[in-house]
């Protein structure tokens, strides 16, 4: 159980999400969605596979575009940013997927450099060598620099993943089920990192999960998607303590399966 | 990595390079045997028919390619004029008088054009100049002349074994005929004078057809010149003495054209007349006087031209003439 | 679209669509080729260029292919003119070959063989890596990096084929014309200066253009397709299968419709 985080500065929203909506042809995913993300705060989104939560993250990141409603990414409407605009957003947003999406056709220096050599211009190649090798001992994969995302574990690639978005210093961080898919050992590790981040870099972060052990050790608050819209806010305390049958099913599915 | 990076971008480099060096060389191979690049000088000629010469076919100069079509394009009324794209090392050897010829590279192959002849005594071509053409027998044409040519042949015998049957009849006489040197002088004579008698009259008419009409524009010289009953009569005069010659030759025609008739079909009527020495001597007579009489002929010609009010006339007409030889000689020497 | 969403809930479903389901989709297929392709000539002059990836791909395209594409045009060059000997043979024209074997392998084989091979070849391993990346959210995590995927994906790999695949015909041409010769001079006896003057005899300028122009757009249509087809794959790895075969069969298909296309033009230009 996570100790909710002192620095939470609850006057200061990172985003600011109203009446949100997005469809997919028929299918509605988001109806009228609110959400708020305080500095440095982790925010977890609980909801079942295909409820949306990708969708939201997706919006948030310009990935995908809002069909209404207001997605204010710190201080700047998504909606209407041009793409330097955008791009210069997107910096201070970091998003690790869900797959880790490491570019396979380039080694773990090469991802992470990847992001460098367009947004850091600045820096020299011994900059960059010695920022990468902070960040790799960071999510403790020091070892794997010279190796490719194919021979990398799936914890292994999950923390590249992070790495990569980190070298960047987002304020942001947008995780997309960051423990699907691994072992709980392994969650455990993703779990800390996640924290650690947290406390590191002070970033305020949404995490996307259907898993509530991972829900329990990394969110500060927990929002549930539930119909496409939120139906509990508060602590994960909270939000199991309530009577409503579809988080109890949902609570009950995670832990009896 | 940063080697491996290197080392690819070289590759790349390599692998381009030889492939625009295959290309390049491909080009200028090319280039070489169509000869495009070498400097070239352009020749014109004018065709009444290309038979489906294209451009980019070759020219040839005594089995040599030098050259290519560059343009072919419609001239004048129905002529086609073809513009030719010849190596300037060349231009020395193709001479004024050269001419081009539409020729078939094989028996199915492309047409290309053939340029032959040409005289050392003639300057070489310059660029732009326009050689003379000869223009190709069409097969048909050629066939239908070579039937003429048949039935003309068949004509030519028939009348030969008459000749000769002739011949062997009245040997003697012919032989008189055929070795008198001054009989043949005159046949030769009159001939001429006959050629330079229709010559005149051709142009005499042609004149008269200029003054006719300009006699119809009122307020001109011409119709002051009705006016005028003295040259009008002098006029008439010579109109007469037009029509007289004409006569006389037209009737000289006439007679020479029964005299070999007779000579041809009566028997009777050749030993006659081959033996006539007085006819011999009319005949004669007759030439000289067809002398005379376009002699004559000229004589009015020429004074019709000094006449002073029809000086003008005379002069511009020469000018006009002498100015379309030229034009004439302009379009042969191109 | 979300009004349109909203009177979906109250009526069936036939006010949604212009034309029908399917003409819609058929169109916004055609549009969005239109609009990739848009992108592709916008993007490409825009600067960041990214040079690096350009001579990558180069090298994977050009270099890498290399082999593959020389011996198989090597051994067509072959094939060709010992197939073509027996026809020529009853005109007693077996003189003939060089320039048939020219005007065959310039005109034709040269750019076909090439382009055939490397869509094979580059243009499904195009396909199935953007498709790969799109379903694995590579792409995605490119675009939240702020770099542009389409000109570090699409473009780059669009200008290596669009370059490296006339080059590869130059090659190709070249090798094909060789193995010709060894055919031709194994049978005739003919020597390399004349095979070579009568191949060269045979064609004209407007061939070599007309090759170079013909492989230029065969390279751009197979990095095109490869991309538009993995750039919009479907998730999962059924897509990344599909998107690169798809990209295979609809390069080839598009390039013999080229062929077909500039076959006119040239022969319009020729007769002129």
């Amino acid at each position: 159980m996570k100790k909710i985080n002192p620095n939470i500065n609850r006057d200061k929203k990172a985003i600011e999400i109203r009446g949100l909506q997005k469809a997919f042809d028929d299918f509605e995913v988001l109806k009228g969605v609110d959400l708020d993300l305080y500095q440095g705060e982790n925010l977890v989104v609980l909801g079942r596979s295909g409820t949306g939560k990708s969708v939201l993250i997706k919006i948030i990141s310009g990935l995908l575009k809002a069909d209404s409603g207001i997605v204010n990414v710190l201080g700047k409407d998504v909606c209407c940013l041009t793409s330097k605009e955008m791009d210069a957003l997107r910096l201070k947003i970091g998003f690790s997927f869900q797959n880790s999406a490491l570019y396979d056709s380039m080694t773990v220096k090469e991802n992470l450099e990847f992001p460098l050599v367009r947004h850091a211009k600045h820096m020299t190649q011994k900059e960059r060598d010695d920022l990468i090798d902070v960040i790799l001992d960071a999510v403790g994969l020091a070892q794997t620099i010279d190796q490719m995302p194919s021979e990398l574990s799936g914890g292994q690639r999950k923390r590249i993943g992070i790495a990569r978005t980190l070298i960047l210093r987002p304020e942001i961080m947008l995780y997309d089920e960051p423990t699907a898919g691994l072992d709980p050992i392994t969650c455990i590790d993703i779990n800390n990192l996640i924290n650690e981040v947290q406390r590191r870099f002070n970033t305020s972060s949404i995490i996307i999960t259907h898993d509530l052990t991972c829900a329990r050790a990394v969110g500060d608050r927990l929002v549930m998607l539930l119909d496409g819209q939120f139906q509990r806010d508060g602590t994960f305390e909270e939000v199991f303590n309530s009577e409503d049958k579809r988080v109890k099913a949902f609570y009950n599915y995670n832990f009896t399966d | 990595m940063g080697t491996a990076e290197n080392k690819r971008s070289v590759l790349v480099g390599i692998f381009v390079l030889l492939a625009i060096t295959i290309l390049l060389v491909g080009i200028f191979t090319l280039g070489g045997q169509q000869k495009r690049f070498s400097s070239s000088i352009t020749l014109t000629a004018v065709f009444d028919d290309v038979g489906g010469l294209k451009p980019g076919n070759n020219v040839w100069f005594s089995g040599v390619k030098i050259g290519t079509v560059k343009n072919i394009s419609l001239f004048g009324s129905s002529q086609v004029l073809v513009t030719l794209n010849v190596e300037e090392s060349v231009q020395e050897y193709i001479r004024e008088n050269a001419v081009a010829r539409i020729s078939s590279e094989s028996f199915i192959g492309n047409k290309n054009i053939v340029i032959e002849g040409g005289t050392q005594e003639a300057s070489p071509v310059e660029d732009g100049a326009r050689i003379m053409a000869e223009n190709p027998l069409d097969t048909d044409a050629l066939i239908e002349k070579l039937q003429e040519n048949n039935n003309n042949l068949v004509a030519i015998t028939g009348n030969l074994k008459q000749l000769t049957g002739n011949l062997v009849k009245g040997q003697g006489t012919i032989g008189r005929l055929l070795t008198d040197s001054t009989m043949a002088d005159d046949l030769g004579a009159m001939v001429a004078n006959l050629q330079r008698t229709s010559q005149n009259s051709v142009a005499a008419s042609r004149s008269l057809n200029q003054f006719t009409s300009k006699l119809n524009t009122p307020g001109g010289l011409a119709n002051q010149v009705l006016t005028d009953t003295t040259v009008y009569s002098q006029l008439r005069q010579s109109m007469a003495q037009l029509q007289e010659a004409t006569n006389s030759a037209a009737a000289l025609t006439e007679n020479l054209r029964e005299t070999s008739t007779r000579l041809n079909n009566e028997n009777n009527a050749l030993g006659v007349l081959l033996q006539d020495e007085e006819f011999a001597r009319n005949l004669q007579n007759t030439m000289q006087n067809l002398e005379t009489s376009s002699q004559k002929f000229d004589e009015n010609m020429e004074a019709l031209q000094s006449n002073i009010l029809f000086r003008g006339f005379f002069r511009r007409r020469d000018k006009e003439e002498a100015k379309q030889q030229e034009q004439q000689q302009e379009q042969q020497n191109q | 679209m979300n009004q349109s969403n909203n009177n979906n809930l109250n009526e069936p479903q036939k006010r949604k669509y212009v034309l029908s389901r399917r003409l819609d989709r058929a169109f916004l297929e055609l549009y969005n080729i239109y609009a990739f392709v848009a992108r592709f000539f916008k993007e490409v002059f825009l600067p960041p260029y990214e040079f690096k990836e350009i001579i990558k791909q180069c090298y994977e395209v050009g270099v890498r292919s290399l082999p593959l594409v020389s011996v198989t045009a090597f051994i067509i060059g072959i094939v060709f003119t010992n197939q073509s000997r027996p026809s020529l043979a009853d005109f007693g024209a077996t003189a003939l070959l060089p320039a048939l074997i020219s005007v065959a392998i310039i005109r034709a084989i040269g750019p076909l063989v090439t382009a055939i091979i490397t869509s094979g070849r580059v243009g499904s391993s195009i396909g199935a890596e953007i498709g790969s990346m799109r379903v694995t959210e590579q792409i995605d995590a490119m675009e939240v990096s702020a770099t542009n995927p389409f000109k570090f994906l699409v473009v780059s790999r669009v200008l290596a084929t669009t370059f490296m695949i006339p080059a590869l015909t130059m090659y190709t041409t070249l090798l094909a014309l060789l193995g010709g010769y060894l055919n031709v001079h194994q049978n005739e006896q003919t020597t390399l200066i004349t095979f070579f003057s009568q191949v060269f005899e045979a064609i004209t300028f407007l061939d070599i253009v007309a090759s170079s122009v013909k492989s230029v757009l065969f390279g751009f249509t197979i990095g095109m397709v490869g991309c538009y087809k993995g750039y919009n794959s479907s998730k999962g790895t059924e897509g990344v299968g599909k998107a690169a075969n798809t990209s295979v069969v609809t390069a080839m298909f598009l390039i013999f419709v080229e062929e077909l296309l500039v076959m006119q033009v040239i022969n319009a230009v020729r007769g002129i």
